[in-house]
């Protein structure tokens, strides 16, 4: 602390002059970075309040799940969660081609983001489809809808922002200099695809134990 | 208003004549449509504070008819249900669309302002809060006009607002309204957050902010992980009752504690996210009334990052009497007792900051005055009814009521009436009467303590709360009686404030740039602020850059012709970039609309929040639409190194 009090009683003796930096921010010096990093906070208590719930209603009860149900299978909730944390990758890919100023890489790269989204959403409905509750008979199942539901919604829009700034990037508005909408767009994404870890280990583990 | 091209003849705002230009860059369009598109930040917060002055008339109101109906035993004036309903509306509108509201209102206007920049980091979210917040407030005030509010308390403990006992859609207005605003409550903190760590002018390091702005950044943090919460218990209750899912019904394996468990960690939190920014503001107007510095600056900020973690240990405490497990309610006392420690070291360093100066009893400063005495004897029955053996004598009686009010009115009340005479000269540019002030703090300090204090009788002696009327042979007539006359007596006094602002305006005199003499960056600039707010953006050397007697150093090289401001880094505050604000806009206002449609669809038809959301996600387009022509970066010039700090 005593360094940087120094230097401030040095520089506070003079006007500070900036019409040399850039205007373009694109990192932790843009406010929209450090906004995102508020949506992630709120959403992560958000994920909190939802698993904290989990696990309560879980301790309520001896038998979980309840009577004659059968605890999820475990192999195709865990393709889908292996599909969404590789589109992560594919998602800093694009991110590394808009700094290339590769247009074309980030087109590929953000749309194959979408469609392995759209393919984690199609596995979801079927899994839907398939849940041995439905959400009105016990609150097991209500657990089991809502919170699919609500991550579901999350993959959505997730799916629908990052297409728009494929077409974006389509008009060739990400450069290199213009690349925090692709920044912040790829932490939203990691933070739905790591959101789904917690729920996935509580809907799906949690009634083998 | 488009984004200029990057021309050759930039103007910067260090240049002569630079003001017109700034005028025009930063002006919010005048005129009724125009008003739909305004974004600075001294708007909106202005807005805010003034909307919820008028949701604090509404709710006051509310309480005035509730003791005209407790005015004598087996009242007639009105009915349970209404009652039940003016007695949720009461408690729902003083909490969500009064206290934070207020709050965050006070912040909006007053952070950037006293961190020396122009406008919040993100304007358009700033105005989107505010529009979510208006219509969430309408649309719960149209129901109570309609005779469909809520009825179930504040609070909508399960399984009385279940589709089993309060069918209709009362309940559902109250699970709706409630997630909808705390969106608002979330952008405002995030917006709070983000430009109290990155738009402090150079040189303000975090050590050299404002106390006030430290208590506005720890209440945004609280609002962050408590309003999450609420948002979650009250949408898992919606569902309950649109869906039949069954969270809180205990048939279907549910749990109705666990809506309050849900509830009161994001209920207790939200007590100390009114009663923190409250403390800034005291310790604020008390510096600027000893005009001295506040003692032990480092004790006091530690002391509220210290509320605000401690306060999230403390829910339980409402939960006394639901039969938890013993250990638990050990642990809770002793988290209830142990906010004690902090709020005593702020009490201490204010006494040592009053000690031996000369305090001037202005208006705001009776209200800090009234604070510490109403605030300390809240306090004191907050510890009674800490211990638990207490608690279960006294739970669900008018002691709780009283001590409430004690608490909320001492701790966030007195302080926010003590900003607004604090800071109207700065909002409007003239003074509020001082003779009228006078009166108006006395009639409220005196008509509240009449008020709350004998329910604290009512309370031991049996009187429960949430009754809409009582037997004769109770023997609580009389005080009853005295209550609601003192009710209208501590009416009467806020009265006259709202009158005083009103008409001050018109005939008191010009305030000037800095009244009070104080010593924070608001009073810098002119009363009002110019749209732009400061004519320089300034360079800080201390915590108190108004009482030094050297002239602050500027920032220059900032253009006129386009909203900029500076960016600089969080901890030490060094310029790290300069940010280019977005312009007046209808889209807020738009995505305000749609979001607002798919919650109110979803009350009737589910379906309709689907509708919401793809036409929130077009709204959400429209807004981040990138302007042509697109920013394009200048080479950097050849032989002319950066200058300033590096």
């Amino acid at each position: 602390m005593s360094t940087s009090i120094n230097n401030d009683q040095q520089t506070a003796n003079a006007d500070v002059d900036v019409s040399n930096f850039s205007r373009h921010l694109n990192g932790q010096n843009a406010p929209i970075w450090w906004g995102i990093i508020g949506l992630i906070l709120i959403e992560l208590s958000v994920v909190s309040a939802f698993t904290v719930t989990y696990l309560y209603l879980y301790m309520q009860h001896p038998q979980w799940p309840p009577n004659d149900i059968a605890p999820p299978p475990l192999l195709i909730p865990t393709w889908s969660t292996i599909l969404m944390l590789l589109s992560c990758v594919t998602m800093y890919l694009a991110g590394k081609s808009v700094e290339k100023n590769h247009s074309k890489g980030f087109v590929i790269y953000t749309f194959a983001s979408v469609i392995m989204a759209l393919m984690v959403l199609w596995i979801r409905w079927q899994q839907f489809d398939n849940f041995d509750m439905r959400w009105d008979q016990h609150v097991y199942g209500s657990l089991l809808w809502t919170i699919s539901g609500f991550h579901f919604i999350h993959i959505v829009s997730a799916a629908i922002g990052t297409g728009a700034i494929g077409l974006f990037g389509m008009v060739g508005f990400y450069t290199k200099q213009r690349q925090i909408g692709v920044v912040v767009d790829t932490m939203y994404w990691n933070f739905v695809a790591f959101a789904w870890l917690p729920f996935y280990l509580v809907l799906y583990y949690f009634p083998w134990l | 208003m488009k984004n200029h091209p990057h021309t050759e003849q930039a103007i910067f705002d260090d240049q002569e004549g630079a003001e017109p230009i700034l005028d025009k860059t930063w002006l919010s369009p005048p005129g009724f449509f125009g008003w739909f598109t305004h974004v600075n930040q001294r708007q909106i917060g202005f807005r805010f504070v003034v909307t919820s002055l008028i949701f604090f008339a509404l709710g006051g109101l509310l309480a005035l008819l509730m003791r005209l109906q407790l005015v004598q035993p087996e009242n007639t004036l009105m009915g349970a249900e209404f009652y039940h309903q003016i007695m949720t509306m009461h408690g729902t509108t003083m909490m969500f669309f009064f206290a934070v509201p207020a709050m965050e209102g006070l912040g909006i206007y007053l952070v950037p302002l006293m961190l020396g920049t122009r406008d919040m980091s993100f304007p358009r979210l700033n105005a989107f809060g505010y529009y979510v917040y208006l219509i969430a407030g309408i649309t719960l005030y149209l129901a109570l006009f309609l005779g469909m509010a809520p009825d179930t308390g504040w609070f909508s403990y399960v399984p009385l607002a279940g589709i089993d006992y309060s069918p209709g859609q009362g309940v559902s207005f109250w699970t709706t309204m409630i997630t909808f605003i705390e969106i608002s409550a979330l952008t405002a903190a995030v917006e709070l957050i983000v430009t109290i760590l990155k738009q402090r002018a150079p040189g303000m390091t975090l050590n050299r902010m404002p106390i006030f702005v430290w208590s506005i950044l720890v209440m945004s943090f609280m609002i962050v992980f408590a309003m999450p919460t609420v948002m979650v218990g009250s949408v898992l209750l919606a569902l309950d009752r649109t869906f039949a899912t069954q969270f809180f019904v205990a048939s279907g394996g549910g749990d109705p504690l666990l809506w309050q468990h849900l509830f009161w960690f994001f209920g207790h939190p939200e007590v100390y996210i009114i009663v923190v920014p409250a403390l800034g503001i005291v310790s604020t107007v008390i510096s600027t009334f000893c005009q001295r510095e506040v003692f032990g600056y480092t004790a006091v900020v530690l002391s509220m990052v210290t509320i605000g973690f401690v306060s999230f240990g403390l829910w339980v405490h409402h939960m006394f009497t639901t039969g938890l497990p013993h250990l638990g309610l050990s642990f809770f006392t002793a988290a209830s007792a142990m906010i004690a420690i902090p709020s005593g070291v702020q009490i201490f360093c204010w006494i040592a900051t009053l000690w031996g100066s000369k305090i001037k009893f202005k208006t705001p400063m009776l209200f800090i005055m009234g604070f510490f005495a109403v605030f300390v004897i809240g306090g004191l029955t907050g510890v009674m009814a800490a211990s638990i053996p207490f608690d279960m004598q006294a739970h669900d009686s008018y002691f709780v009521v009283a001590h409430l009010h004690y608490v909320l009115i001492g701790g966030a009340v007195l302080p926010f009436f003590a900003g607004l005479y604090y800071w109207y000269p700065k909002m409007t540019g003239s003074m509020l009467s001082e003779r009228l002030g006078c009166w108006s703090f006395w009639l409220i300090f005196i008509g509240l303590n009449l008020t709350f204090f004998p329910m604290h009788q009512l309370g031991l002696d049996g009187m429960p709360r949430r009754v809409y009327t009582y037997l004769h042979n109770m023997g609580w007539g009389e005080v009853n009686f005295f209550v609601t006359c003192a009710a209208f007596l501590m009416a009467f006094g806020f009265l006259l404030t709202f009158i005083n602002t009103l008409i001050s305006p018109y005939k008191s005199r010009a305030a000037g740039n800095n009244p009070w003499n104080a010593d924070t960056l608001e009073w810098w600039a002119q009363s009002p602020p110019r749209n732009y707010n400061f004519r320089h953006l300034p360079v800080i050397s201390s915590r108190t850059p108004l009482w030094q007697k050297a002239p602050l150093y500027k920032v220059t090289g900032i253009r006129a012709d386009r909203r900029e401001i500076i960016i600089t880094t969080l901890l030490d505050a060094k310029p790290q970039g300069v940010c280019i604000m977005p312009s007046p806009t209808y889209w807020p206002f738009v995505l305000a609309l749609t979001v607002g449609f798919g919650f109110l669809g979803f009350m009737f038809k589910p379906i309709l929040f689907v509708v919401g959301f793809f036409l929130s996600f077009f709204a959400i387009v429209g807004w981040l639409w990138p302007a042509r022509p697109w920013l394009a970066e200048k080479p950097p010039e050849e032989g002319h190194p950066v200058r300033g700090l590096q």
